[in-house]
């Protein structure tokens, strides 16, 4: 099968002709574009293995848990070309998102060698590392006899690089000199502003660039379109309230969740002057121009109602933005994007992010076939290829983000998402303080905000209660 | 014999409209959901004027769950098809352990009756997860994790209780005369189980396993730690339609109707002896 089209794609490969007279060629053959893109590949991945035995774990099998998502079906769709140059054989385990950290977690905490490898949020090592059920991947990054020359550990983007390593000390800065590589990046999510096109133009307001902007322009939106409202912002009780919009602005004010005393102890920064104007004015925005039933947003909500034209804007994940505008979303087609500085003297936006990472299992039987894999999926090959022929969005790797192609193909039909990245990513990582407490913590925050836009409390008062609260339960666990 | 004026039967009739249609409500709009796309269900307001279609059942049967983004496949029908072995493979187990053993509590006052059948119902009370957890290490030892088999005598940790407990009260509510009097006609203790007590207490038997199959349909935490992703029942399955990429709100609702579909079934054919099973062993007489 495909012998021809293979000669083809190798005459390619060694240059021997250009990249439109193979696709003219390979067209007339009958392939489509979708195919030729993974026969490209498959031509790429066997020129990879001209450095590098990657045959060594011939005929091993490794299994892998993953969260059903299009970084998933990405790999899945160049899954073959894997099998084909190492010879392995690879099973894996699909769960429903909602399902999937639940089931991550069972394994793990029960030993099981089942898995060898998942899929994981960079938060979530914060638990699995210091509990011993994953790997240091330093160990095989940095040995040239399990790792592939070409593998370009360096060309994945800095922040998000190091926001994946952590020495495991409470408070520890993530990336340091010491710190452990609990996952390797795979694909990342960064929060800034994705808004209907239409509906501001219609209203005679401009795009937003700092936080006083957006609360008045959300309210104009919300006045000027019926049934609309201004913006989509997560509300329900949980860390994933903090993590996207919200603790993005905040951190551009130069604002920190915990202080890290010289001893290491930890305590509660978040009611400082600073910080309670930002939260007085995130709190007036929901109240004036948020969801009716902003208090049980997440994810799913805030997207939905920007795909069916329910919202005007969302502060939130750029990808979340990205999947709104296609598909049979109303609104698909008319979603443009814009970097958010919320503190209008800061010189760049601050997001903070959401990696979706993959890492080994302790209780894998064979951690080096394992590795293999691991190369192959965070590797710049497979990058490229889902970047361009499938949903793998955002990119880890600069050399991605330098393709024309791929930065043509967004351009095309995602409106300024190019140029957001572009001047959002130096800016980008995780923003929070690396500590055992951080999913109760930043709950609890959640649980005040909701208060306060509820009126329950007043925004400084809560406040000060949330950083007596914390510091209480940070002393309690030995850490402040 | 009481006479009923009209007025009063259509105030009678209106009044029972209404009860059925607030309880059938969910379930018809559900019914709804599931023959329109997307678009039509997030059109802002909702309206129960569109043109149906059978696209999300297609979607389902065929495997293919095509996202905001890009289509990806589906298991559901494995799933629904797991959660029929599983359940009804958990309840026969536990109706052929459940019942001869109700049978024994009822009847025979033996040592320590009382605290093993209280150590049964015990097993109601933990959590699950304190119990899967350490689970999940013996069964990989012992090579019953991720199979049916595994999953099934788990499975007995809900419907064994059940059926037990519920069983016992309806044995103990037939007198025990019945059975003295076929003794007495030179029949065996077996014999006497089979053709009087079981018969007997039939209504409360079919009753204990319709609840037992309901607990072990909707059950969604063992199979999720124990078992891979293909041996995942309905519950799990239908989060699959809660993608990143958005929500499929018309396939969500076309596979809470399939799932739903077979216990409805067999709560309606099985309705008279639930209530009469159920009321059985209410009153003593």
């Amino acid at each position: 099968m495909y012998e021809k089209e293979n000669d083809l794609i190798n005459a390619y490969m060694r240059g021997q002709m250009s990249r439109r007279s193979l696709l003219r060629g390979l067209a007339s053959m009958g392939v489509t574009a979708g195919t030729a893109a993974v026969l490209v590949n498959g031509a790429a991945t066997r020129a990879m293995a001209a450095d590098f035995d990657w045959k060594a774990h011939s005929g091993k099998s490794i299994k892998l848990l993953l969260n059903k998502h299009p970084y998933t079906d990405a790999m899945l769709a160049n899954l073959d070309n894997f099998k084909e140059l190492t010879g392995m054989e690879v099973t894996y385990d699909i769960f429903p998102e909602d399902v999937y950290f639940d089931k991550v977690t069972a394994s793990l905490s029960s030993q099981s060698s089942e898995y060898d490898a998942f899929m994981t949020g960079a938060y979530m090592t914060w638990t699995y590392g210091p509990a011993g059920w994953i790997v240091d991947h330093n160990e095989w990054i940095n040995d040239p006899s399990k790792t592939n020359p070409n593998y370009n550990w360096s060309d994945m983007l800095e922040g998000v690089r190091k926001s994946c390593a952590w020495n495991g000390r409470p408070g520890g800065a993530l990336g340091s000199d010491d710190a452990k590589q609990w996952c390797i990046p795979w694909g990342y999510e960064q929060n800034n502003l994705a808004y209907n096109s239409e509906m501001l133009e219609k209203a005679g307001v401009g795009v937003p660039s700092n936080i006083d902007q957006l609360v008045e322009i959300a309210a104009k939106l919300q006045a000027a379109h019926e049934g609309v409202y201004g913006i989509g912002v997560r509300g329900s009780r949980s860390w994933a309230t903090i993590h996207p919009g919200f603790l993005s602005g905040y951190a551009n004010f130069g604002q920190k969740d915990l202080n890290v005393a010289d001893d290491g102890k930890l305590s509660a920064a978040m009611n400082t002057e600073v910080s309670k104007d930002y939260h007085a004015k995130w709190v007036k925005m929901i109240q004036d121009s948020g969801a009716a039933d902003w208090s049980t947003h997440t994810w799913y909500q805030v997207g939905t109602d920007l795909g069916a034209g329910k919202s005007a804007m969302i502060y939130d994940a750029d990808i979340l933005g990205y999947f709104m505008n296609g598909g049979d979303n109303a609104m698909a087609g008319k979603l443009a994007y814009a970097p958010f500085s919320a503190n209008p003297e800061a010189a760049a936006p601050t997001p903070n992010i959401w990696i979706w990472s993959l890492a080994m299992s302790k209780f894998s039987k064979d951690l080096d076939a394992t590795w293999y894999f691991m190369q192959w999926a965070s590797g710049p090959e497979h990058g490229l290829f889902g970047a361009t022929q499938m949903d793998f969005v955002n990119p880890v790797r600069q050399s991605v983000w330098d393709d024309a192609g791929f930065r043509k193909r967004l351009s095309d039909s995602y409106p300024g998402y190019v140029e957001m990245h572009d001047v959002s990513a130096p800016g980008a990582k995780i923003h929070f303080t690396p500590q055992p407490l951080f999913f109760d913590l930043t709950t609890e925050w959640a649980a005040t905000l909701q208060k306060m836009v509820a009126k329950e409390v007043p925004v400084d008062e809560g406040l000060d209660q949330l950083a007596e609260s914390v510091n209480a339960q940070l002393k309690d666990a030995g850490l402040g | 014999m009481h006479h009923h004026s009209p007025i009063e039967r259509v105030l009678r009739g209106i009044a029972l409209l209404i009860v059925v249609l607030f309880f059938m409500f969910p379930i018809f709009w559900i019914l709804l959901m599931s023959l329109q796309t997307n678009e039509t269900i997030l059109r802002s307001p909702p309206s129960i004027v569109f043109e149906p279609t059978l696209s999300n059942y297609a979607a389902i049967i065929a495997g293919r769950l095509d996202s905001n983004v890009a289509s990806m496949g589906i298991d559901f029908m494995s799933n629904l098809m797991n959660s029929v072995i599983l359940s009804v493979g958990s309840v026969a187990l536990a109706l052929v352990l459940g019942v001869p053993a109700a049978y024994a509590f009822a009847r025979h006052k033996f040592r320590g009756s009382e605290d093993i059948a209280f150590t049964l119902l015990s097993f109601r009370f933990a959590p699950p997860l304190l119990v899967l957890l350490p689970l999940t290490l013996y069964f990989q030892q012992i090579g019953l994790a991720d199979t049916y088999f595994g999953l099934i005598w788990v499975y007995q940790l809900i419907c064994l209780p059940l059926i037990l407990w519920i069983v016992r009260g309806y044995f103990e509510d037939i007198s025990p005369d019945v059975e003295h009097a076929y003794r007495i006609a030179g029949h065996s203790w077996f014999s006497t189980f089979r053709r009087i007590s079981l018969p007997l207490a039939a209504p409360g038997i079919a009753a204990a396993a319709l609840l037992a199959f309901i607990f072990a349909w909707n059950n969604f935490i063992f199979a999720l730690v124990l078992a891979s992703a293909d041996k995942q029942p309905v519950t799990v399955g239908a989060l699959a339609f809660v993608t990143a990429s958005g929500i499929q709100y018309g396939q969500i609702a076309a596979a809470v109707v399939l799932s739903i579909t077979p216990t409805l079934a067999l709560a309606l054919y099985a309705q008279r002896y639930l209530v009469e099973g159920l009321s059985l062993g209410a009153v003593k007489g």
